[in-house]
């Protein structure tokens, strides 16, 4: 009854469905993998890639449909099972246990005897010399860089023996030189045989990767290529499904004139350690300046302390020459500053996801008006208004805005704040989560801001946009600025580099 | 949106106008009852008594079912049917809104009676009373008294007690008497009865001495199991109590010693403990007072009645534990409270902080017996 | 095919898609019918008859067999409703902010403590002076009693739901001491217990019932105002959400909690009033009488709402009310009637999650 598959192919996915209340996450998805390969994975947020990929590693269960590994089928009710079939999977956030060291954490979980330190160590250094990874298994994971975690995931999966090897957004998190090197761990992998299924949206990525690509989109999957005879372009196409013109405009800046100067900041996270240290720079009205920088380099914390939402330990943010360290949120708005922050967790602090968008467009102005009732009618005004200009998509201006797709949910929250006229706008990832039409609406929105002759701070993370997008690109570097650099004159390379604490002298050769 | 918001406030408004305007006090309405209802005569057919217990009868032991007991011999005495009994058990006696309750849902089941046997419904039977002066209230071991509908019922236990303070003070080998009571010496009824108790142990034995364990509560298993416990390991082998259940008495038998019960015969609950026991029998009350209400007697006079009454006894002694001399020294004792020559608490009595209380050739009234015993007797010593 | 898939479980969860309005009154109207059911067979084993048991029930809460006040039982129930409708309402502003007030007890009995003071040692003031003074006083004592969670919180963040529950115990044991000390009625020959209020501090009654219901109708009302018009509410909303965007909006998160937390052991307080002045007409320690629990059990079930509330701490009060009259019309222990609540209870709550989730089968799944 059942169709025979070749013991060659290790994960065949036929028919998969998966549905999450009244959204269909996965909708009859095909795919197909051989041992020996590299499959990307291509798909915008929410077209249901990383649903699927949870099934094949345990954590849900398809609704309909069949897997087959290794050419058999099996049902995987958990991630014991999704182990013991040699499926590994590598998790777009670590999952390591930050004080045990590497060693331990590629043990811990296994089953079977407490094995002698040496004996796990000479196997992990095997398994590494192999695959040429460099890894000191006593090493703590607190004490490790980004790529260093990455790659003792990887190790932890392959020490519990795996074949078939599931990287879920593994780049995003990588400087360039560390994606290059991650590529080539991957290239040995499947030189020794092992199916490698790569999710990813950035195109770059999959044409250099990976043999094959199923796109999917939507929750189906809607086709399967060769990368050898695809491009970009037609990936796009068949990502978003109908032409999109890629690229993005930077209007000349005029009138450029600081608005706010950052002296000598320096401060610490929550944890206590040092996030910004000595940073100083400015920020110019009708210009776009770019942070780029590995994430946890200062970013967030840059962002809240322009916000007047983070305590500082030294150092000055002037704004039109008036300090505003020390001063509340609320005494900023107070003061006539007019000064946006769009927060990189827009449900967790920009917006509020149990309410709908006429009680979130409330959100700074609720105060007004007479006695102690809030007034919503100019609220539910604007939210039309939004609606109809942004082509937000929502059912209604009650609904909980939580129940938006991401796109939505940044279009609510930037468009709130662009209608305040800011005279700065700070964005932090305004276009994470979204998808390729939404993103360049979002770069629109910027530069039409910065024709307004409003100063724009763009917090990216895709260094292909900040190049295009931004007039001054400033690299952080663990806290400190390695380089502020004219975008149009440096190259990616350039500032990958800066991204790793080489300085802009070093990198450009000039002083 | 708005029309909703509108309603909300016009709904409101007119809650606040028709509170405002719509007011009665407490006091008027109690009144405008008082003048509604015509008093009716009862009959033993239309009599309808309602009991509020603070156990349940079914433990089959103790206070509550003592009283039930009476309640149930009260029945069969005068021939009344068991729908014109109605009981609520298990009403705790510190919660008021509860014990509200339950008498009212009494009233409105029909009854006319109402017996509250735990000293805390007082002052909800008291509010009650004025509120349906048709209702008859008996109320136990408390002291209110309105002059029209609510009285107040109980007996001279003390005397009970004192004869089983002989038993006990003869039987002791230790010389050490426990006693687990219900409240401390701020309470009347409990230190009168461990002072009698205390008082018939020295009779027989002035060597002994009287530990007491005070539990703060009428109704408290565990906590009466404890105050036993306590007491054993003090080296006490005879234990006496003034609480509800009769934990005490199964602790002194698992520890192989003996007690003194309460309430009902708890010679049946440790066979190879109780000595005897300090008995009620209300049935001799509850018979009297429906009586006296339904052939139009009701004087709302307090009821104190004592062993001539036939509402306290000493139960029969244990003869596997007990012996003939007991037995003598009980009945003699006993032969003289039934005629009047002894009351207890006669002449100059000693108390253990060294001063005295009463008068040669006096005895105590009881108005000071039912409230003014807060001393100890000589041989008493409080854990 | 199916069947060559090994050791699939035979059942899973899965969360469902939200279900509409009508099908989520039906699924809670077929819980209780089911729970009644369930009570049912419980009853037969009891060896009684659950038709006549549960009419028994019902008219026990409504209708009373004395002609000359029929509707006694009916007033009963709504004094029970009373102390539970006001503290739901309390708890439900603190619940609305996620700030998880599990001392709605302790409050109730500090509010009554408050008014109490009044009662027992200034009941010489006018009658309707003294009714907003311990109004008032209920207010603050509860307020007070409710601010002390929300400072540590805000302060220190401590947890709420320990600090509020440990709160309980302790008020419930300040009660015990006032009732052996400082307040214990000197009339009372020893016994320990705080004397009956004066006549002129008893609540007034409207309609038969102490006039607290009328209190409980104008707090739901006001509730529900202050949730969903004003800013106050709003920013509850807001606070509920994250107190990251509340930062980000200029308010301050911690006066926020606390003024909420205010309010609701105000309200909390003002249900310990009402209950000590209206309905005991002294201050006994079963001032709050787990009151306090319920009422969380209470909000719940009615989502937040607080004409939910009303509704639902109606049927709360007749299930109670009803039971202990058959308990006793049926000669069962009192306990019989709990386990029955419980039994209601188990299904009524349990529905929610039917609500949220659903089976899947592995038969189910051949079959789609």
């Amino acid at each position: 009854m059942s169709e025979e598959i070749s013991a060659e192919i290790a994960v065949k996915c036929s028919g998969i469905t998966k549905v999450f209340g009244s959204v269909v996450a996965n909708d009859g998805i095909d795919l197909e993998v051989k041992y020996g390969e590299i499959l990307a994975l291509l798909g915008e947020n929410g077209s249901g890639k990383t649903t699927l990929m949870n099934m094949l590693s345990g954590i849900y269960h398809p609704d309909k449909g069949n897997i087959y590994i290794a050419g058999k089928p099996e049902a995987i009710n958990s991630p014991m099972d999704s182990i013991a079939l040699g499926i590994g999977m590598i998790h777009q956030h670590f999952k390591l246990v930050e004080v045990f060291s590497a060693a331990d954490n590629i043990v811990a979980g296994t089953k079977g005897k407490l094995r002698s330190k040496s004996v796990v160590r000479d196997e992990i250094k095997k398994i590494s010399e192999q695959l040429g990874l460099e890894v000191d298994p006593d090493k703590k994971v607190y004490n490790m860089s980004v790529s260093e975690k990455q790659t003792v995931e990887i190790l932890k999966v392959l020490y519990r023996g795996a074949k078939i090897l599931i990287l879920d957004e593994p780049t995003a998190v990588l400087t360039p030189q560390e994606t290059e090197k991650l590529f080539n761990i991957l290239r040995k992998m499947k030189a020794q045989g092992c199916a490698i299924i790569i999710i990813t949206h950035k195109l770059g990525e999959v044409m250099d990767i990976s043999d094959r690509v199923t796109i999917l989109r939507k929750g189906k999957s809607v086709e399967t290529v060769n990368t050898a005879e695809t491009s970009e372009k037609q990936l796009t196409e068949l990502m978003v499904g109908k032409a999109v013109e890629l690229s993005i405009e930077r209007p000349e800046p005029v009138n450029v004139k600081p608005i706010l100067n950052v002296v000598d900041l320096t401060v610490k996270n929550t944890e206590g350690s040092i996030a910004l240290d000595d940073v100083s720079f400015v920020i110019n009205r009708g210009e776009i300046l770019g942070v780029a920088g590995i994430a946890g380099s200062g970013q967030k914390e840059l962002c809240e302390t322009i916000a007047g939402l983070q305590k500082i330990e030294k150092g000055a943010v002037l704004y039109n020459k008036e300090n505003i360290i020390g001063k509340t949120p609320k005494e900023i708005i107070n003061l006539g500053i007019s000064m946006s922050f769009i927060p990189e967790d827009r449900l967790g602090m920009g917006l509020i996801a149990s309410v709908g968008m006429t009680d979130n467009m409330l959100l700074k102005t609720y105060k007004q008006g007479k006695l102690c009732f809030v007034d919503r009618k100019p609220a539910r005004a604007l939210s039309k208004e939004l609606i109809e200009q942004l082509e937000i998509k929502t059912p209604s201006t009650e609904l909980p805005v939580r129940m938006l797709s991401g796109g939505n949910v940044q279009k609510v929250l930037l468009g709130r704040e662009i209608h305040s006229e800011p005279d700065l706008l700070i964005t932090a990832y305004p276009v994470r989560g979204l998808d390729i039409n939404s993103s360049y609406l979002i770069y629109s929105l910027l530069n039409e801001q910065k024709k307004k002759n409003t100063a724009v701070l763009f917090i990216g993370e895709d260094l292909d946009v900040l190049l295009e997008l931004c007039d001054r690109i400033m690299v952080l570097c663990h806290g400190k600025i390695t380089g502020i650099c004219d975008a149009k004159k440096v190259t990616k390379e350039q500032v990958g580099m800066m991204m790793t604490g080489s300085t802009m002298e070093e990198v450009l050769g000039i002083g | 949106m708005k029309v909703r918001r509108i309603l909300a406030l016009v709904l409101s408004a007119a809650l606040a106008v028709t509170a405002l305007t719509a007011c009665t006090s407490a006091k008027d309405e109690a009144s405008q009852k008082s003048a509604d209802n015509k008093s009716t005569t009862l009959s033993y057919d239309t009599v309808k008594i309602g009991v509020i217990h603070i156990g349940n009868p079914a433990d089959g032991s103790g206070y509550t079912y003592a009283h039930d007991q009476g309640i149930v011999g009260m029945q069969k005495e005068l021939g009344l049917k068991d729908d014109q009994i109605v009981r609520k058990n298990n009403v705790s006696d510190s919660d008021p809104a509860a014990t509200e309750t339950a008498i009212r849902e009494c009233i409105e089941d029909g009854c006319n009676i109402i017996f509250g046997t735990s000293w805390g419904y007082m002052d909800k039977m008291e509010s009650l009373a004025e509120e349906y002066p048709d209702v008859y209230f008996c109320h136990g071991t408390g002291y209110k008294n309105n002059g029209k509908n609510l009285n107040n019922y109980f007996g001279r236990i003390y005397q009970a007690r004192y004869l089983t303070g002989i038993v006990a003070g003869m039987k002791t080998e230790s010389n050490l008497i426990g006693y687990v009571s219900a409240m401390g010496s701020e309470n009347s009824e409990c230190t009168g009865g461990i002072d009698a108790f205390a008082m018939g142990v020295y009779s027989v034995n002035p060597d002994a001495k009287v530990y007491v364990k005070v539990t703060n509560s009428w109704y408290s298993p565990t906590e009466e199991t404890n105050a036993a416990k306590a007491l054993l390991s003090e080296g006490c082998d005879v234990i006496a109590q003034h609480c509800d259940t009769p934990n005490p008495q199964l602790e002194a038998e698992s520890a192989g010693k003996w007690g003194i019960g309460y309430n009902t015969d708890m010679s049946k609950d440790a066979p190879k403990a109780t000595l005897t026991s300090t008995l009620w029998n209300w049935s001799a009350y509850y018979t009297y007072q429906v009586k006296q209400i339904v052939e139009g007697n009701w004087k709302c006079e307090n009821y104190y009645g004592g062993m001539n009454d036939g509402l306290v006894d000493i139960a029969p002694l244990n003869m596997d534990l007990c012996t003939e001399d007991m037995q003598k020294a009980v009945d003699e004792a006993k032969a003289k409270i039934e005629d009047g020559s002894f009351n207890v608490f006669d002449g100059v009595i000693e108390t253990n902080d060294g001063s005295t209380v009463g008068k040669e050739g006096e005895t105590l009234d009881d108005e000071t017996i039912t409230g003014g015993i807060n001393w100890y007797f000589k041989n008493v010593e409080v854990k | 095919m199916a069947d060559t898939i090994k050791k699939e479980p035979l059942i899973r969860i899965a969360k469902r898609a939200e279900r509409s309005n009508k099908q989520k009154l039906i699924l809670r109207l077929l819980s209780v019918l089911l729970a009644i059911c369930a009570g049912g067979i419980f009853i037969l084993i009891l060896g009684k008859n659950p038709f006549s048991y549960y009419a028994k029930m019902v008219k026990g809460a409504f209708i009373g067999k004395n002609a000359a006040s029929p509707f006694m039982p009916f007033k009963e129930t709504i004094k029970i409703m009373i102390p539970l409708l006001i503290s739901s309402l309390g708890i439900t502003l603190a619940f609305k902010m996620k700030f998880w007030n599990i001392g709605a007890e302790g409050q109730i009995i500090m509010g009554g403590i408050f008014a109490s003071y009044f009662a027992l040692y200034h009941y010489d003031m006018p009658h309707y002076l003294l009714f907003v003074v311990m109004f008032v006083a209920a207010m603050i004592g509860g307020g007070l009693y409710g601010i002390i969670p929300a400072f540590f919180k805000a302060k220190f963040d401590t947890n709420e739901t320990l600090l509020t529950l440990m709160l309980n115990y302790i008020a419930l044991y300040v009660i015990d001491w006032l009732t052996k000390g400082a307040w214990q009625d000197p009339e009372s020959k020893g016994y320990p217990k705080i004397a009956r209020f004066d006549l002129n501090a008893w609540l007034d009654s409207m309609g038969g019932v102490q006039i607290g219901w009328v209190i409980g109708l104008v707090l739901v009302v006001l509730v529900f105002i202050y949730l969903k018009y004003t800013k106050q509410g709003y920013e509850i909303t807001v606070v509920s959400d994250s107190h990251a965007t509340a930062r980000y909006a200029g308010m301050s998160p911690s006066k926020i909690m606390i003024r909420t937390m205010f309010l609701s052991g105000a309200i909390c307080g003002i249900a310990g009033m009402v209950q000590a002045c209206g309905t005991e007409h002294t201050l006994s320690t079963s001032v709050a009488g787990g009151v306090g629990f319920t009422a969380i059990i209470v909000a719940w079930l009615a989502n937040l709402n607080p004409f939910g509330i009303l509704v639902v701490s109606f049927l709360f009060a007749v299930l109670e009310k009803g039971s202990t009259v058959v308990s006793s019309e049926f000669v069962l222990s009192p306990y019989c009637s709990d386990v029955l609540q419980g039994i209601i209870l188990f299904f009524v709550l349990g529905c929610e999650f039917f609500i949220r989730y659903r089976f899947v089968t592995r038969g189910g799944r051949k079959n789609d």
